[in-house]
């Protein structure tokens, strides 16, 4: 037990973080669930089991076609490599990650199905960097709230109707141009 | 004007999907000769014992970070003036800074086009032909 912490154990001990679009949370504290609703965008949770340190990112790439050096590849990758570092940082061993993965859903019917191809893109980068999934739930019509306890690794998934999820999932903001923003003026 | 296909880079990131991408983009740009190790520590012992013109290194990696490969390779004659390019995330200001300390030639904000790339690596070299 952590001095001035509740009990985890206590039912008035859960802290809800909520991971929005962009964002990437980990932590050691079994009180903590993480929160996140989404539609075509993708949350991966990665957790240690053995150090019970996890953590969730939520993130939506750009629809290129998924091409090895497209713009997809170069957030996503980003995306994941911050939360694979925060994890790593807090003591994470990266070969005993595991990953389960959430959203990527098609709301609404259209050419272009940028749900998937973000599913696609967690797939291979977990399957290439050998962080297996040990679960994953991704597709179809239905937008998703996911719940996410990082030390014990327990997922809660509800699917939502598109008409009953929250304005920014119907319409996820789309992420900006890779840039040399940023920087520091050194050279 | 130093030609893309005479320079040797070794790429230095524990993801294998940023490694594939840097040498995907020194390839697009014209590099012929570009290695890669997972972590400081392995890429350390591949320039020992084989130099290269340029590295692309990341920070965060196991074992050996990109700041101490960075720190070892100046303190290394044979290999101390090999040019050397942090790969830094958006936050890492204070990291950007130490690494100029420590004589970094550039370095490079995570997620960057292949033009950035290219940029940077001109700013060392001059322009590429």
């Amino acid at each position: 037990m952590i001095p001035g912490r509740p009990e985890p154990t206590t039912p008035e001990y859960t802290r809800k973080v909520h991971v929005t679009q962009g964002e990437q949370h980990v932590t050691d504290d079994p009180g903590v669930v993480m929160t996140t609703v989404l539609g075509s965008c993708i949350a991966a949770c990665i957790r240690d089991p053995q150090a019970g340190i996890g953590g969730m990112n939520h993130f939506l790439l750009p629809d290129d076609g998924g091409g090895r050096g497209g713009d997809s590849v170069r957030f996503g990758a980003y995306a994941m490599e911050l939360l694979i570092n925060d994890l790593l940082k807090q003591g994470a061993r990266r070969d005993r990650l595991e990953a389960k993965i959430f959203g990527g859903g098609k709301l609404f019917d259209g050419l272009s199905d940028v749900g998937a191809s973000n599913a696609e893109f967690a797939e291979r980068f977990l399957r290439d960097e050998g962080i297996p999934i040990v679960s994953s739930s991704t597709g179809g019509p239905s937008a998703r709230r996911v719940e996410f306890w990082p030390v014990s690794g327990r997922v809660r998934q509800r699917l939502v109707a598109v008409e009953q999820a929250p304005q920014e999932v119907r319409r996820p903001a789309t992420p900006p141009p890779a840039s040399s923003s940023g920087e520091l003026e050194l050279f | 004007m130093p030609s893309a296909s005479s320079i040797s880079v070794l790429v230095v990131d524990d993801q294998l999907t940023m490694r594939a991408l840097v040498r995907n983009g020194l390839q697009q740009i014209g590099f012929r000769d570009t290695r890669e190790a997972a972590d400081g520590e392995e890429a350390l012992k591949l320039v020992v014992a084989k130099p290269v013109n340029l590295i692309i290194s990341d920070f965060n990696m196991p074992k050996m970070d990109g700041l101490a490969l960075l720190r070892a390779v100046r303190a290394h004659p044979p290999i101390s003036k090999t040019a050397f390019i942090m790969l830094t995330g958006r936050a890492d200001r204070e990291l950007v800074q130490r690494a100029v300390q420590f004589g970094v030639n550039n370095y490079l904000v995570k997620p960057f086009t292949v033009q950035v790339l290219r940029e940077k690596i001109e700013q060392v070299f001059g322009q590429l032909t």
